[in-house]
């Protein structure tokens, strides 16, 4: 508890040094708040990939685009589409998974394209019908690492 | 001699003396126990400090869902309020209201989702009614689009589809923030 100094009050009694705050209003105010904050609390922590759809309206960083970059991603795997020539990424073999997209190699290449075109901002992304949400989510994701930001997706077919 | 309560007893000298004889007296303890409430603050304002750091002023933008378990993302941005499109195995929902079945769209190769598409121009014929006046908040064409981890892309394009044939073509796919972009989810999107 805190202490205050005595006030003199001339009678000759010494009155104790420490004086006593009340803590009852202050704990009433901090159990109001920890309610308040405990009710209004957000648990999970969303975040939001922003993409641009085909047909979709003109976004202003598609003009900055300098070549055609495309995402490819099939049941065998990412296939990497810079400007006519493509790069293969295979699904790897998971333990608890089983066959994955190989997400470091991805990763990698598009670091390396990012290395050779820094003014790079744009990137299709194209899945198949049958890729997972989880999958679409992840590619974008990697995408947005890498500073692709104007990121388009379309389908495949 | 007297029968008296066996322990100690002080003599008589000790038992008169102001400074020893407190130490013998038999008389009633008071009833009341002083709480010792300053570990108690304590807790409750590093509680307090936790929970304000969490805070979150935007709130919850998404319904989170049983049957939608969201895929993780590193470098998503914070979510910004909006109509949000929710696929989950069953339904494809609409702020909530059920609006088709996702059985349905997996099973058809048509394109377009009528149902979704007037219920999204709904919501955007009410956003341009109530922000007839109001040149500062044009519509932007934003819409969350939450999707459980196992949805094919069959079904997403359906929908991104028709979010886009109803003007909203900003999508934001929403994923759990993950690990060193946490933090960045949670600061405002410029």
């Amino acid at each position: 508890m805190a202490g205050a100094a005595p006030v003199e009050s001339g009678k000759g009694k010494k009155k104790a040094l420490d004086a006593s705050l009340n803590l009852v209003p202050f704990i009433d105010l901090l159990s109001c708040c920890i309610s308040f904050l405990l009710i209004t609390a957000v648990w999970t922590q969303i975040a939001g990939l922003q993409v641009a759809s085909s047909g979709g309206p003109p976004n202003e960083e598609k003009k900055q685009e300098t070549i055609d970059v495309k995402l490819l991603l099939t049941d065998k795997g990412y296939a990497l589409n810079i400007a006519g020539s493509s790069i293969d990424i295979p699904k790897v073999q998971d333990k608890e998974a089983g066959l994955t997209f190989d997400r470091k190699t991805l990763a990698d290449k598009l670091k390396t394209l990012k290395a050779t075109l820094p003014d790079q901002q744009a990137i299709t992304v194209q899945p198949e019908d049958a890729v997972a949400y989880d999958d679409l989510v992840n590619a974008v994701d990697s995408c947005l690492g890498e500073q692709l930001h104007a990121v388009t997706v379309a389908p495949l077919n | 001699m007297a029968i008296v309560t066996p322990g100690k007893r002080p003599c008589a000298r000790i038992a008169k003396s102001k400074v020893f004889g407190a130490k013998f007296a038999r008389g009633k303890k008071g009833g009341y126990a002083e709480l010792m409430l300053t570990s108690l603050v304590d807790m409750f304002t590093i509680i307090v400090i936790f929970l304000i750091q969490n805070f979150s002023a935007s709130g919850d933008v998404l319904y989170m869902s049983k049957d939608i378990k969201l895929p993780y993302a590193v470098h998503g941005a914070q979510l910004e309020r909006a109509p949000v499109v929710s696929v989950s195995a069953d339904a494809v929902t609409l702020d909530g209201k059920q609006i088709a079945q996702t059985e349905d769209l997996t099973k058809s190769d048509v394109l377009n989702v009528p149902e979704l598409e007037d219920a999204l121009r709904e919501q955007k014929r009410v956003y341009d009614q109530i922000h007839a006046n109001d040149p500062e908040h044009p519509f932007r064409g934003l819409v969350n689009v939450q999707a459980d981890k196992k949805i094919a892309f069959k079904v997403i394009k359906k929908v991104m589809f028709a979010c886009n044939q109803s003007g909203f073509g900003n999508i934001t796919f929403a994923a759990l923030a993950k690990g060193a972009n946490k933090d960045a989810a949670a600061a405002p999107v410029n």
